[in-house]
């Protein structure tokens, strides 16, 4: 199997998420990944830390709240969660690779 | 009420004229994500579902913000829409999927309650294209603004505001506390709020002798919602409970959910026009739903389905994985019964083995659940056991997996349940139990708008929503997020009060007719006896 190339790879990812967003797979999987981080009570807490350091943020500045929350959600979203959505992800673009 | 900050908004609302407006845009565009998602969950419609690509990168956008000036869309993270609104010197883009307004000015999201209004409002329009009814499938009753009417202005422009929090501790009479939770949960209850501050049962009107239960939850209203700072002692209602509920009486503690039920049998049967089957009263309004419960006979696979009301859902607590979703998951599994226990109507060949599942057919707006912490081996009150493990509950509960129509579509494959928002439900009030059975302590929290609050007795301190749902609950109260409505129809008492009034009408028009046929039978009478005398 030839190499592939970067500029080739970051065509076939635009590729395959247009095919996600096209056939509602992306809005599918998003919802399961919505229902599984509130029942985990990831959401809950992501949402509570927001809000409370919104609270004392002077001046208050989306940007800064973002950048503050991004890294944390990313980290503290269960194991288990990301294994189930990764292997839903992965069972679809097997499907579309075939 | 409007905390906006933001001037630059603030101008573009108060321009009557929508034409040019991005106000119209975005209307549009909330639309549109609205049609979009209800074609993904409708695989009926084997359409490709439309992604926009970015106006700067080309690439499909699986979260587009919207230039409101213009047709352009982007991606936020890679700064792609921000340069544009610079470039272009354009002013509002809007995230599509949750329908923020970011301001170039400002450069920050900006709030103004007339933009969240319009969301609603055009989020509505569109669910109430798409949505059926169950089973007549009628489309959505239109939701109409409330306009006031001159009246109405007159009315309001009259009465006087008070300062008030609507945030008031309540005093603890002597082991009350029990009785305290539950009635500040109903005072942080919409439903129930907004008919008692709607003067729906007035008790200075009510004509009730003793003992109305709808009586003292209007005082109790007005008290909340007064200018007064210092708790407030719910004595009536106490004394009017005890009269009504022997089994309540007394300085014990008692149970927090056996008082909740028997306040909402005590307000349904003082309000006006109750029934025993379909009551419109306030309380089955807010809190009735129903339950199925489908048997499945294991022979011949037929299926019998009966449908009982419920106020609330209690459910019991097993093993380690106690979520609110595991919980209802347990209740709503099938479970076999013994063969002893059903014969067939169908097959009818004795004993036969069945399963039996249970699920929600109908939604009540106000869902309240209690965890049965209180495991009673024998009818002996004393010597149950309290079971004190945490319980996970989320703040927005989405119940479908759990009813009928949820559970049938995830079986079909082409089956629309409908859109989130019948299903989506908002927590807004906990009662906590500390302690053991006999000498234990109530406590709750309560959302007032976006905030929480914790609630022991006379004190009231602000809390925050990981401090609540830390808490080791013993009921949950959720609140749905989108109202259903029924088609209007007139009720009963109006219909039966109008037939009355044709009928007396009708009795009205023979009479005068058999009175003006007696008076012509009289003066033909006349006439032959004058007659005969010529």
């Amino acid at each position: 199997m030839a190499p592939v190339t970067p500029a080739e790879l970051d065509a076939l990812q635009a590729q395959l998420t247009q095919r996600l967003l096209e056939s509602g797979e992306w809005d599918r999987i998003k919802f399961i990944l919505a229902s599984k981080l509130n029942d985990s009570g990831w959401t809950d807490d992501i949402r509570n830390q927001s809000k409370e350091r919104a609270r004392t943020m002077e001046p208050l500045s989306f940007a800064t709240l973002l950048e503050e929350m991004s890294a944390h959600s990313q980290t503290s979203m269960p194991l288990a969660v990301r294994k189930e959505i990764v292997a839903l992800i992965r069972g679809y673009l097997d499907k579309q690779l075939e | 009420m409007d905390a906006s900050t933001c001037p630059h908004i603030a101008s573009v609302i108060s321009t009557a004229d929508e034409s040019g407006s991005p106000l119209k845009k975005f209307r549009e565009v909330v639309a549109w994500e609205v049609r979009r998602g209800q074609a993904v969950k409708n695989p009926a419609k084997r359409r490709k579902i439309s992604a926009p690509t970015c106006g700067t990168c080309e690439i499909a956008l699986h979260r587009p913000f919207v230039c409101l000036h213009c047709s352009y869309a982007g991606c936020w993270k890679s700064g792609h829409v921000s340069a544009h609104l610079k470039q272009s010197r354009h002013q509002f883009c809007a995230d599509v999927k949750s329908g923020s307004i970011f301001c170039s000015e400002c450069q920050d999201f900006v709030y103004h309650s007339k933009v969240d209004e319009i969301y609603l409002e055009s989020t509505v329009a569109v669910e109430e294209e798409e949505t059926r009814f169950q089973v007549s499938k009628k489309r959505r009753e239109p939701y109409q603004v409330w306009h006031p009417t001159a009246e109405d202005t007159r009315a309001l422009n009259n009465s006087v505001a008070i300062p008030c929090q609507g945030r008031r501790g309540l005093l603890n009479l002597g082991q009350t506390c029990f009785m305290n939770v539950v009635l500040q949960s109903f005072v942080h209850n919409p439903l129930l709020r907004n008919y008692f501050l709607g003067d729906k049962h007035n008790h200075k009107q009510c004509k009730v002798e003793e003992d109305c239960t709808c009586c003292e939850m209007d005082k109790l209203f007005t008290e909340i919602f007064s200018d007064e700072t210092t708790a407030y002692g719910p004595i009536n209602f106490l004394v009017s409970t005890w009269r009504k509920s022997a089994e309540l009486a007394g300085y014990a503690q008692q149970d927090a959910h056996e008082f909740f039920i028997s306040t909402l049998n005590h307000i349904h049967s003082n309000c006006r026009g109750s029934t025993n089957v379909s009551c419109n009263c306030i309380i089955h309004l807010t809190f009735a739903g129903q339950l199925q419960s489908d048997v499945v006979c294991e022979r011949c696979r037929n299926v019998t389905s009966t449908v009982d009301p419920m106020l609330d859902i209690s459910l019991e607590l097993k093993g380690t994985d106690n979520t609110i979703a595991a919980c209802l998951k347990r209740y709503t599994q099938p479970e076999k019964l013994g063969a002893k226990q059903y014969s067939c109507a169908k097959c009818g060949k004795g004993a036969q083995e069945a399963s039996k599942r249970l699920s929600i057919k109908k939604l009540p707006p106000v869902l309240s659940f209690q965890f049965k912490r209180f495991e009673h081996k024998t009818a002996d009150k004393s010597s149950a056991r309290k079971i004190d493990s945490q319980i996970r509950f989320p703040a927005v509960l989405n119940m479908a997996p759990f009813t009928t129509l949820g559970m049938k579509s995830s079986e079909k494959e082409n089956s629309y349940p409908g859109p989130a928002a019948m299903y989506e439900y908002d927590l807004f009030a906990v009662i906590n139990h500390e302690g053991q059975i006999n000498n234990g302590h109530y406590t709750n929290y309560a959302r007032f708008e976006d905030e929480w609050y914790r609630f022991d007795d006379d004190k009231v301190t602000h809390a925050t929503l990981s401090a609540c749902l830390n808490s080791k609950a013993y009921m949950c109260f959720y609140v749905k997020r989108h109202l259903d409505y029924k088609p209007y129809m007139t009720p009963t008492y109006v219909l039966l009060r109008e037939n009355e009034a044709v009928r007396e009408k009708e009795k009205e028009l023979e009479r005068e007719r058999e009175r003006l046929k007696e008076q012509a039978r009289r003066d033909r009478e006349l006439e032959d006896s004058l007659l005969a005398m010529v």
